[in-house]
């Protein structure tokens, strides 16, 4: 695929959508309850083996088992929030870091329930190839036909998908934009401050992160679903803490306290990632192709840190507000 | 004194081997501004600590308006009717001086997630009455011209006056103050002081650890002494402060008065 073909700008498109989602879910914990849940990829992959289990194992139609996933991703938010909610930030951080790879090695051991390694190709056993894809693929279709005979023209699925995608991604953060502006939002600001001033104040803190961290989860576990639809197949390897760490570059790189930079972030973060595909003119084609995807993380490792010594406040950040001490 | 407000009994709290309070009991009568004195490391703000359920009690009970709330957490405590303001005021930096006001509010329908979204007109409706109150107490506090302003940018003693705002935004039927003159010029002092009185005379009741005894003296209508984590006296100011004890601990040794043509007695 080269630069001028549109499937590639669609495809990038969906990633975009599906990280802007992704990283709102980080937002809401971080951002706005200032919680550093560093294990946010756990809430993808459950949200995703659960959806898959229950379709390719159980038949469940595609719905249910969506809504049953998002639940599940609820649940482990829930399950996690209880301990973790009374630690301190860097040990939350520890914590949900280890929450995060506990669910990649359960998902990697447990090869009857989640096809192990193989991960969702080996959902029905060795021998069989599981895909959990149909019923979305066929939604898909379905609504390109319908758009194709609004339009007059032919719709590619991947450009229905992208619309989707990013439809959805608009409403949450309309959603949560309207809520970041509550006194809801007020209260979660003043939790993520300074949680002593705002119990003498009568607030219950240990609820307010509660919701977030739910919140955050519900967000992260439709991230989840939409990227298994999108790319049809997954594996453990796939939820790794590095996923995580895009959604904070994509914060970061957008402004960590500007819930509209999140789509900037993620578009400039997908143009990176998809991006370095094209990496392969001269002296970059020096180095295998296979070597070249590490240049990716080499890449985004970088921006990190030019990131925070040059521009700490992101694209849209308020540099002044990010001078005040606590 | 008039029913009391506030009962302690028996306070007991050791942190490892330091005891900070020991059957520490004492009252605080409703309507009244009551002082809390005693050398430092006598207790008070580990009291205050307990009292607003900040730290739990090892032993004793605490009865605020008739219920027992000992155990309770703190912000349960605050929602009660009992807040405290702390010495090193806490504002919250990264919000503007309006935002600090406003989050105080109570019974807000707004800071509910589901009511937050769905019910529009009736938070819009608290938020107006809460604005309203904030923007009296900026008044009030002579802030408001300060209120778009983050709270980080304040100077010490507007964040005191701050904070002070933020507690009456609750509407407390109680509220513990720790050292309010502590670090604070005297021009300042007095507009607190009044703040103080105001206070009071609108119903609350006041609670108050200070060290400057002219203050202590002047303001209050009842001193409570603790001194190693006992309550050593309690009663009228002037009574306190003819107290052998309470001087002994706290307020000095009286040098006596020479006598007219004689050298002045060594202290």
């Amino acid at each position: 695929m080269d630069v001028l073909n549109p499937a590639f700008w669609t495809f990038m498109a969906v990633i975009a959508g599906i990280y802007v989602i992704l990283s709102l879910g980080l937002y809401v914990q971080f951002s706005m309850a200032g919680l550093p849940n560093f294990g946010h990829v756990a809430f993808m992959a459950v949200a995703a083996y659960t959806m898959a289990i229950l379709v390719v194992r159980l038949g469940l139609p595609l719905p249910l088992a969506s809504a049953l996933a998002l639940a599940a991703a609820v649940a482990l938010g829930l399950v996690l929030g209880v301990p973790a909610l009374r630690l301190r930030a860097d040990y939350l951080a520890i914590a949900t870091v280890a929450g995060g790879e506990m669910v990649r090695y359960l998902a990697m051991n447990f090869p009857g329930l989640t096809g192990g390694p193989l991960g969702s190709i080996g959902l029905l056993g060795p021998g069989d190839i599981a895909t959990y894809n149909d019923g979305w693929l066929r939604m898909l279709n379905g609504l390109a036909a319908r758009a194709a005979a609004l339009l007059g023209r032919p719709v590619a699925r991947d450009l229905v998908m992208a619309a989707l995608v990013w439809g959805l991604a608009l409403l949450c953060l309309g959603v949560f934009w309207r809520l970041e502006r509550s006194p809801w939002g007020r209260v979660l600001r003043a939790v993520r401050e300074d949680e002593v001033a705002a119990a003498s104040v009568g607030k219950n803190v240990f609820a307010f992160k509660f919701q977030a961290l739910v919140l955050g989860a519900l967000l992260g576990g439709l991230a989840g679903l939409l990227l298994a639809w999108q790319i049809g197949v997954f594996a453990p390897d796939d939820y790794q803490p590095t996923l995580t760490f895009y959604a904070y570059l994509i914060l970061i790189l957008g402004g960590m306290n500007r819930l509209w930079a999140i789509p900037v972030g993620a578009v400039l973060f997908s143009l990176l990632y998809t991006g370095t595909r094209f990496l392969d003119f001269y002296p970059l084609s020096l180095i295998d192709s296979g070597s070249r995807a590490f240049l990716r993380l080499f890449l985004v490792g970088l921006l990190l840190v030019l990131f925070m010594a040059l521009r700490p406040q992101g694209m849209l950040g308020n540099r002044r507000e990010l001078l005040l001490e606590r | 004194m008039s029913p009391a407000l506030l009962e302690v009994d028996g306070l007991d709290k050791a942190f490892g081997g330091v005891v900070a309070l020991s059957r520490a009991t004492f009252a605080v009568a409703e309507g009244s501004i009551t002082a809390l004195i005693g050398p430092n490391g006598a207790g008070k703000t580990t009291a205050f600590n307990v009292i607003s359920g900040f730290l739990r009690p090892d032993a004793g009970t605490i009865r605020f308006a008739g219920w027992r709330i000992d155990g309770w957490r703190g912000d349960a405590v605050a929602r009660a009717g009992l807040v405290r303001a702390f010495q090193a005021p806490r504002v919250l930096t990264r919000m503007s001086v309006l935002d600090n006001l406003l989050l105080a509010a109570q019974r807000h329908p707004g800071e509910r997630l589901f009511t937050a979204l769905v019910a529009r007109g009736r938070v819009a409706r608290r938020e107006r009455e809460v604005r309203r109150r904030a923007d009296a107490l900026l008044d009030l506090l002579r802030l408001a011209p300060l209120a778009g302003d983050y709270a980080g940018t304040l100077s010490g003693g507007q964040r005191k006056l701050l904070e002070l705002g933020r507690a009456l935004m609750v509407e407390p039927r109680l509220i513990l103050l720790d050292e309010p003159m502590a670090g604070v010029a005297p021009v300042l002092g007095l507009q607190l002081l009044d703040h103080i009185r105001q206070i009071r005379d609108r119903g609350t009741t006041v609670l108050v650890i200070e060290h400057d005894m002219d203050v202590v003296m002047s303001l209050s209508d009842r001193v409570i002494v603790m001194d190693e984590g006992r309550v050593i006296a309690a009663g009228a100011p002037d009574a306190i402060q003819r107290d052998e004890r309470v001087i002994e601990a706290y307020l000095g040794r009286l040098a006596p008065l020479p006598a007219a043509g004689s050298p002045p007695a060594a202290p």
